[in-house]
């Protein structure tokens, strides 16, 4: 019976300090494009997409490329496996998770932010009438 | 409006129910009985009266309510119009309330027979009136002019020709317009999924509700034992109601999201398999309990946080607490729902385990007698695996509110997280869930034991080898291969002793061999999938992972969408898929859907990504900012801003006025756009003394931030030089997902496997009442 308990505890103990680990590596932080491009590591960055700069999707590698400023005005280039993501045109803005390499920005997942279509939309609701 | 009333009587007659209930496990009493049996069944009618009127002012486009207006318009379809029922929160909330109360009414009778009625409704009784109480903050039936006084109450006569008016107090002058047409469901909900999906999740949470119920109950009455008896069918059932439910999420994630998967990690999809895994722990140490009686207080705690768990997962993808965190992007229903939330689950918590900590020193305790080598143990180190799993998805998921308190800052965690530490906890499981079949129970004997071993443990090694002679090259995944495998055959094994002598006591092996399929399934789908990015010009084959594909051409299918026809020939095989590409409503970007073509042992996933319409014909398309002149093929546009009305004729109309110079005359012309109910129409402008022709594209408002608008036009002139026109490429990312049939297999046979096991346990929980009467 004591046997048990204690191998118990040091699997608990094992699994607990396991997590905890996970957990640190993989909280991606929040940070900017100057942070970014210093540590080098997978982070996300928020900011909002320059419209007035090209954007296109490389149809050879499958990549979607635009150019995104981060909340301290610092523009990037920002290369995103895949297409454009949905909700792109209209979000009011991004959060781009990746990392800095080779002068631009790879993420490999964007969030997008919509303007909320809930509650107090007067707008929205004098278009129906 | 009468359905705001209902609901309150609903709510009252459910917290009268609950009252009355509680006065009667008290002090028993038949007349106290009878009054909390016309209580709760008041509600019950009450909560059916709720639901069917929210369908039919939803069905009649009673766009005078607030929830109708947000959710629906009048061009969906039958079914998803119904479906819109339960779109938003305040109509989820509502089937949530039906199910529980239609359920209560069902186990009222169950529990009345098994002598649990006054306990068991106590607190399903409360649990109802929350959810009403909810439905009372969030009201479903709330008039729009309510929620926009400003824009829709006015004071005074009625303009002639209104039609869409409705007098408020004709005494004061007082009357309110309302909109004739609804906002609409979200574009990547108009599936059938939304359908199927919703209602079977909202099941399984409102399942959840039982073993904690239950446990409640059995604490009531002291009764610590045999109270599992009651509620193991019921929580099987939960499993098994929720597990589908949780799959059908990711089916439909899979075949029409494009996601490219069928699990994400997303919250709202970790969030309802928590509950799922500590459920379905929980069914594991109840039959440990059956068997030796031990794990009492493991069981009270496990059933409590089954449904502690559904509210908590509730609170965080409904409270907005996740922020931008999350894709599932709920919109944020303001501080009241937040503080409701959370108080529900405080209560809860609070009734739950308040009493088990009251009770937890006349909890008998029961010597744990087993050795290393029994079924118990194996159950026991396999339930606290799964609860494991089930705290590393919480605290991943939670990750938003845990750096908010450290760093005060929002964040998640990368998806790897769940990975990295469900991975392991799944091999613990396939590995015990096979071991624990060879067990017997108290103790075994070793020789035999290892003798089994033998058999599975050699197959297992070689599925293992032969994984990695085809090319699983991570140590970890052909561990995983290796568990799973070893799950899969000592299954096989012990199903098929057990099916020669009781097929009935069968559903355990069955379940875990669906498990160790699905197990296999991810594996050989998730992690060995080949990609690649493909543009088709449209007539011409290009080869792509050994398939040779060839863009046919896009059509038109429903509600503006189109669907864009690929050949994909193997050898003799022709398939053709059609993924689907349109805009969704008030430039809410493009939605895309992904077409597969399923063979025996892949998926071939064709998810569309652009369609690239080369010039010629077309015209040139240019971005216009507003106040900037452009210059394009000798001819300055100036885009001055647009106007947008709305005429019964036309839908919605979108004008823009340019300004244009050609040939030194400048002149104003003002092309336009019709969209009405989804049909858009391009109205295009030309230029006077000559033949060019500027089409309206789409027109960007100006957004946070910015001043100006964005117009996108198209300019054709007939005059310039003649050009070439090329084909439409279409640019699409195929993808080969190898064995995904195994993950629906072995769902199948997952859902069997419960079902066989409720049957089981339903015909025991009757056996024990008629033996106790």
């Amino acid at each position: 019976m004591k046997l048990k308990i204690i191998i118990g505890s040091v699997v608990i103990a094992v699994f607990v300090i396991f997590g905890a680990i996970s957990f640190m590596n993989s909280n991606v932080e929040y940070t900017d494009f100057a942070k970014a491009e210093k540590l080098g590591k997978k982070v996300q960055v928020k900011g909002a997409w320059l419209r007035n700069k090209e954007s296109q999707l490389d149809t050879k590698s499958g990549q979607f490329i635009f150019y995104m400023k981060d909340d301290n005005n610092k523009e990037e280039k920002v290369i995103l496996e895949g297409g454009k993501p949905n909700n792109f045109e209209i979000a009011t803005s991004i959060v781009a998770k990746g990392r800095y390499k080779d002068g631009a920005f790879h993420a490999s997942e964007i969030l997008t932010k919509c303007p909320s279509k809930y509650e107090g939309d007067a707008s929205a609701v004098k278009k129906t009438l | 409006m009468i359905g705001s009333i209902i609901v309150k009587i609903a709510f009252s007659a459910s917290l009268l129910s609950a009252i009355l209930y509680f006065l009667n496990h008290r002090r028993f009493s038949s007349r106290v009985l009878l009054f909390a049996r016309i209580a709760y069944h008041t509600a019950v009618v009450s909560i059916i009266l709720i639901a069917v009127s929210l369908i039919y002012i939803l069905m009649t486009h009673q766009f005078q309510f607030s929830y109708v207006w947000n959710y629906s318009s009048t061009d969906l379809p039958g079914p998803l119009l119904f479906s819109t029922f339960y779109a938003g929160q305040e109509g989820s909330f509502t089937l949530w309330a039906l199910y529980t109360g239609v359920i209560g009414a069902v186990l009222l009778r169950y529990s009345a027979h098994k002598g649990y009625e006054s306990e068991f409704m106590t607190i399903f009784s409360l649990i109802l009136t929350f959810l009403l109480l909810m439905l009372i903050i969030k009201n479903p039936f709330t008039y729009i002019w309510d929620v926009f006084p400003k824009d829709l109450i006015h004071t005074g006569a009625i303009p002639a020709g209104d039609a869409n008016v409705v007098w408020l107090d004709r005494a004061k002058g007082l009357w309110a317009q309302y909109p004739l047409e609804g906002r609409g469901l979200n574009p990547l909900l108009q599936n059938y999924w939304m359908v199927i999906h919703p209602p079977v999740l909202f099941l399984g949470f409102t399942s959840m509700s039982i073993p904690f119920a239950y446990a409640v109950a059995g604490m009531l009455k002291r009764d610590y034992v045999s109270w599992i008896r009651v509620s193991t069918p019921w929580t099987v059932f939960g499993a098994m109601v929720l597990g589908t439910g949780i799959v059908l999420g990711g089916y439909w994630a899979y075949e029409t999201l494009g996601w490219g998967g069928y699990w994400g990690w997303d919250p709202v999809e970790n969030s309802s398999l928590v509950p799922w895994l500590v459920c379905v722990a929980s069914i594991h140490t109840m039959l440990s309990q059956r068997r030796s009686g031990s794990f009492i207080k493991t069981n009270f705690v496990l059933s409590l946080l089954c449904y502690i768990l559904v509210l908590y997962s509730t609170f965080l993808t409904r409270s907005g607490v996740l922020g931008e965190t999350s894709v599932h992007s709920f919109a944020e229903p303001g501080m009241w729902v937040y503080w409701m939330l959370l108080l529900i689950i405080v209560v809860f918590a609070a009734i739950g385990f308040g009493l088990f900590f009251a009770r937890r020193k006349e909890m008998p305790r029961v010597p744990v007698e087993h050795s290393f080598f029994s079924r118990e143990f194996a159950l026991f180190l396999g339930a606290s695996a799964l609860v494991f799993a089930s705290l590393f998805v919480v605290i991943g998921t939670s990750s938003p509110i845990i750096t908010s308190i450290w760093k005060n800052k929002l964040s998640a965690v990368d998806t790897s997280y769940y990975v990295t530490t469900v991975l392991p906890m799944g091999v613990v499981i396939a590995l015990l869930s096979g071991i624990g079949q060879l067990l017997w129970w108290k103790n075994s004997d070793k020789k035999s034991f290892w003798r089994s071993l033998r058999l599975p443990v050699l197959l297992a090694i070689a599925v293992g080898g032969i994984s990695y002679a085809v090319g699983a090259r991570s140590a970890a995944m052909v561990v995983f291969i290796f568990a799973a495998a070893f799950m899969l055959c000592a299954n096989l094994l012990v199903g098929y002793r057990v099916m020669k002598g009781n097929p009935r006591m069968a559903g355990g092996a069955i379940a875990h061999i669906g498990i160790a399929l699905m197990f296999l399934g991810f594996v050989a789908s998730a992690k060995y999938d080949t990609k690649e990015t493909v543009s088709l010009e449209q007539g011409k084959a290009v080869e792509a992972l050994g398939y040779k594909m060839t863009y046919l051409g896009y059509r038109p299918t429903e509600r503006g969408r189109f669907a864009f026809d690929v050949e994909v020939e193997k050898g003799r095989r022709r398939f053709v898929v059609s993924p689907v590409m349109f805009s969704g409503r008030d430039n809410e970007g493009m939605i895309r859907n992904p077409d597969i073509i399923n063979l025996l042992t892949k998926d071939f996933y064709v998810s569309p990504l652009s369609l690239d319409q080369p010039d010629g014909g077309q015209g040139t398309e240019v971005t216009l900012y507003q106040g900037k002149p452009q210059r394009i093929d000798g001819i300055t546009v100036e885009y001055i801003g647009y106007t947008f009305s709305t005429s019964p004729e036309f839908g919605n109309v979108v004008k823009v006025n340019l300004n244009v110079t050609h040939d030194g005359k400048k002149e104003r012309v003002v092309p336009a756009m019709h969209n009405n109910r989804g049909q858009i129409q391009f109205i295009p402008a030309s230029l006077s003394h000559s033949g060019i022709q500027i089409t309206l594209k789409s027109v960007r408002p100006a957004q946070e931030g910015e001043h100006n608008s964005t117009a996108t036009v198209a300019i054709v002139d007939p005059g310039g030089k003649p050009q070439k026109k090329k084909n439409d490429v279409l640019v699409v990312e195929a993808t080969i997902k190898p064995y995904i049939n195994l993950v629906w297999l072995g769902v199948f046979i997952l859902i069997g496997g419960f079902l066989i096991t409720i049957a089981r346990r339903r015909e025991e929980a009757r056996r024990d009442s008629t033996m106790s009467e």
